[in-house]
């Protein structure tokens, strides 16, 4: 069963604000040159798009003035012109954005896979699978969004923007002044929205998860629907989130529905404005009509790369935060010096070589976390070659002590040592070919039957990799379609439990190691598959030390020495005669066991 | 807004149908959608008339009452067309909310009403895709009844406004830019090609990650990481070709998109310029044209994008439809019996087991599966020729099975929801009941561990419980049914010997009086049962008291004891 599970309380790390700002310069400067040659290139194109109003205003006025048709030919042509030579400038900024985009997520991507794999073991166990898959996948894909589309969206608004509202200035300051003012509301209303919103829609997202799930467990769960009589019971839990996720959705819905007729309105004003302005200055003869004209466009064309900056507002403030969880890692790889309630928190050191087999732990104390002590001073001596059997009720600490003779834990208080040397600071390599831990919670690898176990040997022959699977009873990975070639794990083939907890045995068997902690190795296997399972386990593993935890006394009998604990306690160790003989805890979990009473 | 979900059944006889049903549910608010929308995209033409006002009237110099008039009029516009903006895109939201949320339902409450036939038919998988993507996908169709109603408007307002100003100019703009709508829908077309391959491997990659940091635990313990971290550089960096193959399309059809339409304008301009430099049109019309131009680009979009939304939306709705269309797998006859009155033996002609009323019957095998088919026929979840106090099951009407005989899977479903609700199942139970089904389940400790007792949430799939917990939450759920007929698959194989020993024989007091079947390998478990079977390859190959078999049967004590023996 599972140990007193890691609590929340070993969230990773996320990144601050000063670090996030490091980490976006170190990755822009790692591709300095296509970085710039993006700005350049989009700064023209925003430049050659903004000829066309001008121009336009230009036409107006030789129109105006009873310029002739040839004069207004030249500057049509010189629209025409401009638009194409924007077009192929887009062209070309998007093509250099995008494979910047696309570069860095990869670069992005593949240094969290690294710093993922380098992270320790205590570390992963404690964040718990999910939060490191989540800032893996969602987060990462968050980021490369950003800086596929959102980015480069962004940066060429933002230019554009910058741009149309440098021209106004140019045209004539007043002007230029008059359609600024216009904004302002533009800006107090995106303030006033990116305060609420994130929250906002985060709800929307959970209670859209929430819709999810019950549609997903009530198809996963359909034959315990039916067993139990529960159909009234999932419909009325689907429409009870469908109720939560459309109000989540009516306040998002609400707080757009300020911000977009405000923005809307905001775009008219300095139009009104320019033109109101404008017609003085053109009474006064300060201002050509084709002047106030192209303003009032400009102004108009501004409303577009405003949109896109706002439209990727909440894209842009996600990938943020998403940014902030996945660079966080870089913080968990560094040893955990703040906590201190480890007695040896120095890294693991290749320097470390144990002098020989012997495991060794001596009156160890352990608690996770800040939580109360779920090991009361247990001392042990594994002696190397020897089947030791740890048994006992649930929650008497012995996973606890599995993960410590595995080196995954550290003891608060105490040793526990292989040779001599804490079983924790060894280097994993190293550690790998002293004790390897093999828990229920198997996991098989998408990939080939070879890959699987390839992990453990990466050299071992087909001949090897076959004689271990026969060794645990996987008889069957061999027949396979393909055999060691066949795909499973993901969509291929789908491996239950079982067969994903022998593949995890037949790792143990290519390692090597001398010393195996078997953790419930065998309890999610079939009755009859898991005593052929364990039979020719044992035989494989005749001469190393094997250490079995189970809350079932199968083993105990056959193993040399039996190891009973309670509340975190070592209560009795010896010979299952010896034991019996004592008639202590282990001779009445014996005896309940086959069934007498007196237990 | 409809709290009535339950309402109505759809209509699943076509893809078109169940479309139009959608429509149909919400009649009122689609008819709003559509006269807003079509006033929305009308509105946008608004602006550049007003604006070649502005300039035709207002700038002449002198005329300040006309220019002060024009530019109220003007911000008049946009203030109206915010507020229409605004009014569209609220009720073409609820229509598309109601849309997919009503699809959702449906597609529930299907799968609940299929029960243990749907895995058979659907994948579980398969199911949340229609419920998820589907639904949004349909939802997203529905747009065409507000907005695409009013293009079709806005196309004919703004060809009046243009004959008006000049014919010529009228044709040229009026064709063209369809024309131009035509050339740039393929090339999205394209693009959504090309990104899709593209995602599929991003999803896959994405998998990937996902497989790594679930399998860190063995790459900690056992190596393998250089091995990882290569093959995932090595798809990662095909990945980032494959973008770069995308980049080189999208970055061409972005430009188009946004250049073809400018290369247009700036032919019309040039053409309006001309009629103006002679005098055919005035400057304020010259402006107009080239706003007209400009604001045709949004209806005709919208029939583009409306047109590849419907046809998604159909392969959307087919799927949805195909899958109402599934039916359940086991009928009742004609005529459909109660079963038998009071309590009966259950007979299983392929195993040769018989189940003897009011009593504690273990099966034991070797293979998990062959116990779990022998409860299958029983318990009329696979037809068989099964009998029920001599009648045959299947003659048994399937409400009155379910309802008389339970059976607890190892891995039955636990949903989310307060623990109380949970393990009360489909009624709800008074405080008494669920305390006396938790002590017999020796569950008092998993209530007490969590922060609200009863009223504590429980995780999907019993997520925060561990394994041994949620076996006794789902014994607990098993009991307070109180069925008739209880068959519970290995209902103790995560506890421990010192538990397993205490919850066997309150559950054999618990039951007293009624027929309990159990599936079980451990002796703490058959110590209990008044009569076990051996199953040996399906077929029951002995039968008797535990210790009897113990004696009789090596088989049996070699697997029971395992090893021991």
């Amino acid at each position: 069963m599972a140990p007193g599970s890691p609590s929340t309380s070993g969230r990773l790390p996320i990144a601050r604000p000063s670090q996030v700002r490091r980490a976006a310069l170190r990755l822009i400067r790692s591709d300095t040159r296509a970085f710039a040659a993006m700005i350049v290139l989009n700064v023209l194109a925003a430049a050659a798009g903004l000829a066309g109003p001008w121009l336009l205003g230009r036409i107006i006025d030789e129109v105006s003035g009873g310029g002739g048709v040839q004069a207004v030919d030249q500057l049509a042509l010189a629209i025409l012109a401009f638009a194409l030579v924007q077009l192929l400038l887009v062209r070309y900024a998007r093509l250099v954005g995008h494979r910047f985009g696309e570069r860095t997520s990869a670069r992005l991507r593949e240094q969290y896979v690294d710093r993922a794999l380098t992270l320790r073991s205590s570390v992963v166990e404690r964040a718990g699978p999910g939060d490191l898959a989540t800032r893996g996948t969602t987060d990462v894909e968050q980021v490369a969004i950003t800086l596929r589309d959102a980015g480069p969206d962004v940066l060429i608004a933002a230019i554009q923007a910058i741009l149309i509202t440098g021209v106004i200035f140019l045209l004539d300051p007043v002007l230029g002044v008059c359609g600024l003012a216009g904004m302002v509301g533009i800006c107090i209303a995106a303030r006033w929205y990116l305060r609420r919103a994130p929250a906002a829609y985060l709800d929307a997202g959970a209670a859209n998860s929430e819709l999810a799930e019950i549609l997903a467990s009530t198809a996963s769960g359909a034959r315990t629907v039916e067993a139990f009589g529960l159909q009234a019971r999932r419909v009325a839990a689907c429409q009870a989130a469908v109720e939560r996720s459309r109000s989540t959705q009516l306040r998002t819905l609400s707080l757009r529905s300020v911000l977009f007729p405000v923005v809307d309105v905001s775009y008219v004003i300095p139009v009104v404005a320019v033109l109101l302005v404008g017609s003085v200055l053109h009474g006064n003869g300060a201002l050509s009509l084709g002047t106030v004209v192209a303003a009032a466009l400009y102004l108009r064309q501004l409303s577009q790369p405003l949109d896109t900056i706002l439209v990727w507002m909440d894209q842009l403030q996600n990938s943020g935060a998403s940014f902030a969880r996945v660079e966080g890692l870089a913080q968990a790889m560094e040893p955990d010096q703040s906590s201190g309630q480890h007695s040896n928190p120095g890294p693991p050191s290749s320097s470390l070589v144990p002098a020989d087999d012997q495991i060794a732990v001596r009156d160890v104390r352990y608690a996770y976390d800040a939580g109360p002590d779920v090991l009361h001073g247990v001392s042990l001596t594994v002696r190397p070659g020897e089947r030791l059997a740890v048994v006992g009720p649930s929650g008497a600490g012995k996973s606890t002590l599995g993960r410590l003779l595995a080196g995954i834990e550290r003891p608060r208080v105490g040793t526990v040592t292989v040779g001599g040397i804490p079983v924790a600071d060894l280097d994993p390599e190293l550690l790998r070919r002293h004790v390897v831990l093999v828990t229920q919670e198997q996991h098989a690898f998408r990939g080939t039957v070879r890959d699987n176990l390839a992990i453990a040997a990466p050299s071992a022959t087909d001949a090897a990799l076959g004689a271990a699977l026969c060794a645990v009873g996987a008889d069957w990975a061999l027949e396979l379609p393909g055999g060691l070639d066949a795909e499973v794990g993901g969509q291929a083939i789908r491996l239950d439990g079982a067969q994903a907890q022998q593949l995890a045995l037949a790792r143990v068997v290519l390692a090597d190691p001398h010393t195996v902690v078997l953790d419930e190795a065998t309890a999610l296997l079939d009755p009859g598959t898991a005593r052929h399972t364990e039979r020719a386990l044992a035989a494989v593993l005749r001469g190393r030390t094997v250490i079995a935890i189970a809350h079932r006394l199968h083993t105990a009998e056959d193993a040399d020495r039996v190891a009973a604990m309670e509340g975190g306690r070592l209560i009795e160790v010896g010979t299952h005669d010896e034991l019996l003989a004592a008639d202590g805890t282990y001779a009445s979990l014996w005896r309940s066991w086959h069934g007498r009473p007196g237990a | 807004m409809d709290a009535d979900m339950d309402s109505g059944i759809p209509d699943h006889r076509g893809a078109l149908r169940y479309l139009w049903w959608l429509v149909v549910r919400q009649r009122g608010r689609v008819a709003v959608g559509a006269l807003v929308g079509s006033a929305w995209t009308v509105g946008l033409t608004l602006p550049p008339y007003v604006l070649s006002r502005v300039i035709d009237d207002g700038l002449t110099p002198g005329n300040t009452s006309a220019l002060v008039g024009w530019a109220a009029v003007l911000l008049g516009v946009g203030v109206l067309n915010a507020w229409l903006a605004i009014t569209r895109h609220r009720t073409m939201s609820k229509v598309r909310m109601d849309a997919r949320f009503r699809t959702m339902f449906v597609v529930v409450r299907h799968a609940a009403m299929l029960g243990a036939a749907l895995p058979r038919k659907v994948a579980a998988s398969e199911v949340a895709t229609i419920g998820m993507v589907d639904a949004f996908r349909i939802s997203q169709t529905l747009t065409v009844t507000g907005p695409g109603v009013g293009s079709v408007l806005a196309y004919g307002v703004i060809a009046v406004l243009l004959f008006a100003i000049s014919p010529v100019l009228a044709v040229v703009v009026l064709i063209g830019v369809p024309v131009l709508a035509v050339l740039v829908g393929p090339l999205l077309g394209r693009l959504h090609g090309a990104e899709s391959a593209y995602r599929e491997r991003q999803s896959e990659l994405t998998a990937r990650v996902a497989d790594i940091v679930g399998g860190l635990r063995v790459l900690n313990g056992l190596g393998g990481k250089d091995l990882f971290a290569d093959r995932y550089r090595r798809r990662s960096s095909e990945l980032r070709s494959e973008g770069y193959r995308v980049g080189a399309v999208t970055s061409w059809v972005q430009a188009l998109t946004v250049g073809l339409p400018l290369l247009f304008l700036a032919a019309v301009t040039w053409l309006a310029a001309r009629m103006a430099a002679v005098g055919d049109i005035t400057v304020g019309e010259l402006v107009a044209v080239y706003g007209y131009a400009a604001v045709l680009v949004v209806p005709v979009t919208f029939f583009i994008e409306g047109g590849y939304e419907v046809s998604r939306g159909l392969v959307a709705a087919r799927r949805v439809v195909r899958f109402l269309a599934v039916e359940p797998e086991l009928r009742d006859g004609v005529e459909a019996a109660e079963g038998p009155a009071a309590a009966a033996v259950l007979h299983d002609p392929v195993s040769g087991i018989e189940i003897p009323p009011r009593t504690l019957t273990a099966l034991v095998s070797s293979r998990s599966s062959d116990s779990a088919a022998v409860v299958d026929r029983l318990a009329r979840f696979t037809g068989s020729d099964a009998t029920w106090g001599g009648v045959p099951l299947t003659d048994v009407a399937l409400s009155r099975v379910r309802d008389r005989i339970l059976v607890a899977d190892n891995e039955a479903d636990v949903f989310t929801g307060p623990l109380r609700e949970v393990v009360a199942g489909r009624w709800d139970r008074d405080d008494d009941a669920i305390t006396e089904a938790i002590r017999v389940a020796m569950a008092e400790d998993v209530v007490q561990a969590m922060p609200d007792g009863l009223g504590s949430a429980v995780d999907a799939q019993g997520r925060n419980l561990s394994g041994g917990q949620r076996q006794r939450i789902r014994l607990v759920r098993a009991l307070l049914a109180e069925p008739e007929v209880l068959m519970a698959i290995e209902p103790t194989s995560a506890l421990d010997a010192h538990t397993e020993a205490i919850v066997a024989a309150r559950l054999r007091a618990a039951r007293t009086g009624r027929t309990t079947v159990v599936t079980s390998t451990s002796p703490l478990v058959l110590e209990q049962a008044d009569l076990v079977y051996y199953v040996v390859d399906g077929v029951a190959a002995a039968s008797g008291g535990h210790r009897e078999l113990l004696r009789t049967h090596a088989g049996y004590r070699r697997l029971v004891s395992r090893g021991a023996g």
